[in-house]
């Protein structure tokens, strides 16, 4: 009588469960089903190029659903790890400006097509896709704020140079999170590379400082 | 064609040649531009091609698509791309547009699956494939529909769950998710707008346009193709044709569209 009974009950409760619960799959589903897609779903010409589908912590952090925010928790742990991961140049942080306005506007570099790596010397630095930079320019996006004028406001002190470099290497240190890609942390982008786009955003003889 | 492509050339440069203009009036400069290329959309030439495709027997079966069930019973077109993704019980899965042609042209015409996904996606310039052409001529046959994607079936729910978990998902050295780009309204990548699909007008605005004509391609384009894409410029591994996450993502993104009005080809710059 007992089993019957609890027979029943556990009937019951997967009916209620499949019945009342509107948000069916639930998170921890939906979660192992859409890792297991990523895992099936993409191709590359070599295993190692694959590992760029894995998640570290803190992607695994910012990836909230819609419009869920980040706790304090969440966000002092991606800042903390944002700081640990900065990692800075033998030289000088403000390299040079030229270098820096080419690697600005190039956006190539590093993807994978037709089963093939883009390869080349360097990553482009991918800047124009997203932010103005010198004025009068039009092909530029906007996902990111204007630059246009960074150094006029700035200035181009040492603390500017290393707060430009900091968060062009690992911005999440400062604004959690945010679209702007991590370009030293993730090694898109090298600390040379990233001192060459501070001297472009802070020189004063940079075209995005022309009055 | 090669007169078309020449005169589309000329008119893309007249585009591009007056940025000065289009940026005088802003975005609408750049809008009317695309505009008059739409107007006399090359892609309209594929739709012919893609209806000899679904009629002809070919294959090693010797087989036309007449009896291939998109949702609506065998060979009924109309509506039909509307309703996808949905649920199949006859592969128990759910599929988009393309994954369905291409369970058909495998079980039905006997095509090696492995060939047909190797050429789905044509190059640049060339004269298309047939999926290209084929998924046209069938989402054609739903113009002036709206869309009305259901989430009835558990895995047609999980699907879009799992699209869902997937647009939110940061990964590789971008640190992006399809939301990095596609989460804010009036966004552009350089000149190029950005489909707004985090909020339901802006999925609207894009859902009932593809497969596209692609002027920087000279041919036809897909869904499949425009995830593909999306990735590629992720830096992420490549987007397996008809793979999971691509329907997975597709039944997010359409289901986000439901209710607008389909007009294919569309017309991309």
């Amino acid at each position: 009588m007992r089993s019957v009974s609890l027979k029943w009950t556990m009937l019951g409760a997967a009916a209620l469960t499949a019945a009342g619960c509107s948000s069916y799959p639930d998170q921890a589903a939906t979660r192992e089903n859409a890792e297991r897609m990523v895992r099936q779903s993409f191709t590359a010409p070599s295993p190692d190029l694959l590992k760029r589908l894995e998640q570290d912590r803190s992607q695994r952090i910012c990836s909230k659903l819609g419009d869920a925010r980040l706790t304090q928790e969440e966000a002092a742990e991606v800042v903390k790890l944002a700081r640990a991961s900065m990692k800075y140049p033998s030289g000088k942080l403000a390299g040079d400006w030229k270098t820096g306005e080419k690697l600005a506007h190039d956006g190539a570099g590093d993807r994978i097509q037709r089963g093939a790596l883009e390869k080349r010397k360097e990553n482009g630095g991918l800047c124009q896709n997203c932010h103005a930079l010198a004025p009068g320019e039009i092909n530029v996006g906007n996902i990111g704020p204007a630059l246009t004028g960074y150094g006029l406001q700035r200035g181009d002190s040492d603390a500017v140079a290393k707060l430009t470099y900091e968060r062009i290497y690992n911005g999440w240190a400062y604004a959690p999170c945010s679209n702007m890609p991590r370009l030293g942390a993730t090694g898109h982008l090298t600390p040379e590379q990233i001192t060459h786009l501070v001297a472009y955003l802070i020189d004063p003889a940079s075209p995005i400082n022309t009055r | 064609m090669s007169a078309v492509r020449s005169g589309i050339a000329a008119l893309l440069a007249l585009c591009l040649a007056a940025p000065g203009a289009a940026l005088a009036q802003g975005k609408p400069g750049i809008a009317i531009g695309r505009q008059m290329l739409a107007e006399d959309n090359p892609g309209e030439l594929w739709i012919e091609q893609g209806k000899a495709l679904f009629h002809q027997k070919r294959g090693p079966k010797n087989a036309s698509l007449e009896q291939c069930d998109f949702g609506m019973g065998p060979g009924k077109l109309e509506g039909a791309s509307a309703r996808l993704p949905r649920y199949f019980s006859d592969t128990d899965q759910v599929q988009d547009l393309e994954s369905r042609l291409l369970t058909c042209m495998v079980r039905l015409q006997g095509f090696n699956r492995d060939d047909v996904i190797r050429r789905a996606i044509s190059p640049a310039g060339s004269n298309g494939s047939d999926m290209e052409a084929l998924a046209l001529y069938i989402t054609s046959r739903s113009n002036g529909m709206k869309m009305s994607v259901a989430l009835d079936h558990p895995k047609e729910k999980e699907m879009y769950k799992a699209g869902e978990y997937l647009f939110f998902r940061r990964s590789g050295q971008t640190d992006f998710g399809c939301v990095q780009c596609h989460g804010q309204p009036d966004k552009r990548i350089r000149l190029q707008d950005l489909v707004y699909m985090t909020g339901k007008g802006g999925t609207q605005e894009i859902a009932g346009t593809w497969p596209a004509y692609r002027g920087a391609h000279y041919v036809v384009r897909t869904m499949q193709w425009r995830l593909y894409d999306c990735f590629w410029q992720m830096r992420l591994p490549e987007l397996a044709y008809a793979s999971d996450a691509s329907i997975a993502l597709l039944t997010y993104l359409n289901y986000q569209g439901n209710g607008a009005t389909i007009h294919v080809p569309g017309f991309k710059r």
